[in-house]
């Protein structure tokens, strides 16, 4: 495995419990009804963003979607600005015009959450593409979930990205749950990892609540990607604490799922492994934790402080130009 | 009555060695597929009744979907399962309490350790599903089936075509935590990760149950020296390094690499090996299983205890001998 310094250790904890700050605090303003629109909450996910985001650069891309933020915030965008943008105001990522599924922060590589499901990965072959053109060591990886697994436009981009050897990273995220339909259901294969075989290229399966291990698998394709060797299709197998959108009452949800759940959380096995290791302290957690609390005390506080978009500007930012 | 149970990994046969070496994928419908011949072999030769373990994908269900048996009764374990390796130790206890007359292991070398754990006495036939495999064979499941069939309805004696596998012990201060069927190896890494092991400079110590030239992995590095096979018993310790003996070997399908092996011996059964401490991971049977915290005393011992374990082609040239697949005596020409 690559070689995780103490510095790095650091800067993974500080990104999960920033995701799962952000994401518990969304989910109780969205109750107060202080946060319009949709939101999709990335909670129990973690690892797999923070792993694979640390090994990217700002130059390199992600694709993500409809449930963004932690892939946001692994990738560096800034918390105050994404916050703001959940609640429409004109300090937004994108100047609120496109709240919580359309969040993107091109400077940070990160080209945008995305509504439709299954619509990162022709965005990724894209972003690719111009990477494999310039000549480049840019990748871009690909998050989508276990539903968009199952639309065309992912089979569509992989079976391009492995004909032309794009330096692309599919990570599917399979919580389990098309919005609340189970994979079991839904996948033929059960195995999204199954389907590189018919792409062409490498394809295996993860645990996605183990940050170590999506780190050394994501660095792998990473780095085979950089060589120019083309795709890799990495399944990383997870769950999420939310429903699909909150307000989904989770009744698919059994109480025997929910406790093995929790008995799998991320953060906790991260802070378990550490601290046996002696690698970091409680008082060194404890830190961090607080620092996540106050970071997403300050989003809300400037959140909430912003002003709304100008009416003005629903002319500008449209493909349109209006006199 | 005779009785057979079947435990099939679904999760054998993709890890990242298809990204870092040039495994192949071996999915589960080809898992399906040989499960569908394990069964109809059964029903073939007059098997009374099958169980099979519960998983996640359903290969059980999905096996028994498309064919048509004429007297086998096949039904579901009724287990709880967690979709983690706990499940097929736990089919194996069942099956062994409910002293079915051999399991069928669809799996890797993982497969059979987790199942080794509860299967007891009970005779095992194991067919290679996954990557790096040294205990169960590559063969068509269908002989397999032919073979735990004839075990199971008695018409062989079961201690003419099997053998009592090897057993590494595996204890940590003085207590047994765990058990290898092949190989134990002491790895630099300091997480468990993927698990798998491909990077011969992390590579510290090997204990060897089997040295095997004919597989891949480090049974095979351990053959460089002196082949050991299933039924010797011996077993072999190396430690490694960059300053050693640098042996070519295939570590992995498609990676063949030097490793560096700094000393080797050959060890007997009831041995105990001390390995060298230091922070890790350990791992067994080619997947990185325990991280190593502090400086704790890890010793393994080799042993005999290991699961029976059904010789296939010995199985079945028993039974021809004996006319089972005749039906009949037959006349000489």
């Amino acid at each position: 495995m690559a070689e995780l310094s103490k510095d790095k250790l650091r800067w993974i904890y500080e990104r999960m419990r920033l995701i799962r700050e952000f994401e518990d605090r969304t989910a109780q303003l969205f109750a107060a009804g202080k946060i319009p629109g949709f939101v999709h909450l990335y909670a129990g996910e973690e690892a797999i963003a923070v792993g694979v985001c640390a090994l990217l650069t700002d130059a390199d891309y992600i694709t993500s979607t409809h449930r963004g933020h932690g892939h946001c915030i692994a990738k560096g965008v800034d918390v105050r600005e994404m916050m703001a943008e959940l609640y429409g105001k004109a300090t937004g990522s994108c100047k609120g015009k496109g709240g919580s599924m359309h969040i993107a922060d091109v400077e940070k590589g990160m080209l945008g959450a995305n509504g439709i499901v299954g619509a990162g990965g022709p965005l990724a072959c894209g972003s690719a593409l111009m990477a494999k053109v310039k000549g480049t060591d840019q990748v871009t990886v690909c998050f989508f979930g276990d539903g968009a697994a199952e639309q065309g436009t992912m089979h569509e981009s992989m079976n391009l990205a492995s004909i032309w050897k794009l330096p692309v990273i599919f990570v599917c995220e399979n919580n389990g749950y098309a919005q609340t339909t189970p994979a079991h259901y839904h996948c033929a294969a059960k195995d999204i990892a199954d389907r590189a075989t018919a792409y062409n290229m490498p394809g295996f399966v993860v645990d996605g609540t183990d940050v170590f291990a999506v780190y050394e698998a994501a660095n792998e394709a990473i780095a085979r990607a950089r060589r120019g060797e083309g795709p890799t299709l990495l399944e990383c197998k997870a769950f999420r604490y939310y429903g699909h959108f909150q307000g989904d009452n989770m009744s698919y949800f059994s109480e025997e799922e929910i406790a093995a759940n929790r008995a799998r959380d991320p953060i906790e096995k991260f802070k378990k492994r550490v601290l046996e290791r002696g690698l970091m302290t409680e008082q060194e957690l404890a830190e961090i934790d607080a620092w996540a609390k106050k970071e997403v005390d300050e989003a809300v506080k400037f959140a909430e402080e912003s002003p709304y978009p100008a009416l003005e500007e629903v002319y500008t930012d449209v493909y349109v130009s209006y006199p | 009555m005779s009785t057979i149970g079947i435990i099939a990994n679904p999760a054998s046969g993709k890890d990242i060695r298809r990204l870092v070496a040039h495994a192949s994928v071996f999915d589960n419908n080809e898992k399906t597929n040989i499960l569908q011949r394990i069964l109809l072999a059964l029903d073939a030769i007059g098997v009374d009744q099958a169980f099979i373990m519960p998983d996640y994908y359903g290969l059980g269900p999905r096996a028994l979907d498309g064919i048509r048996l004429s007297r086998l009764q096949v039904e579901m374990l009724d287990m709880p399962t967690t979709g983690t390796d706990r499940d097929s130790t736990e089919a194996a206890a069942r099956l062994r309490a409910m002293e079915v007359g051999a399991i069928l292991v669809l799996g890797g070398d993982g497969t059979n350790r987790v199942v080794a754990k509860g299967c007891g006495d009970v005779p095992i036939v194991p067919i290679s599903t996954g990557t790096n495999n040294v205990f169960p064979s590559m063969v068509e499941g269908t002989v397999a089936g032919l073979a735990a069939g004839v075990v199971a309805m008695k018409v062989v004696d079961v201690n003419r075509v099997s053998y009592r596998a090897k057993r590494l012990e595996v204890y940590v201060d003085h207590e047994l935590i765990d058990i290898a069927l092949v190989d134990v190896v002491t790895s630099s890494d300091l997480w468990i990760g993927t698990r798998a092991l491909w990077n011969p400079s992390q590579l510290r110590e090997v204990v060897l149950a089997r040295a095997e030239p004919g597989c891949i992995g480090l049974s095979s590095l351990g053959s460089c020296f002196q082949a050991l096979g299933a039924r010797e018993e011996q077993g072999m310790h190396l430690r490694l390094g960059p300053n050693g003996v640098q042996v070519l070997a295939p570590l992995g399908p498609g990676l063949v690499t030097r490793v560096g092996v700094q000393a080797h011996r050959l060890i007997a059964v009831g041995e105990e090996v001390r390995l060298q401490p230091g922070a890790g991971t350990l791992a067994l049977d080619g997947e990185r299983e325990i991280e190593i915290y502090g400086q704790p005393e890890i010793s393994v011992r080799l042993t005999q205890d290991g699961p029976r374990v059904v010789d296939i082609c010995q199985c079945i040239t028993e039974a021809a001998s004996l006319g089972f697949f005749c039906g009949s005596p037959i006349q000489k020409l």
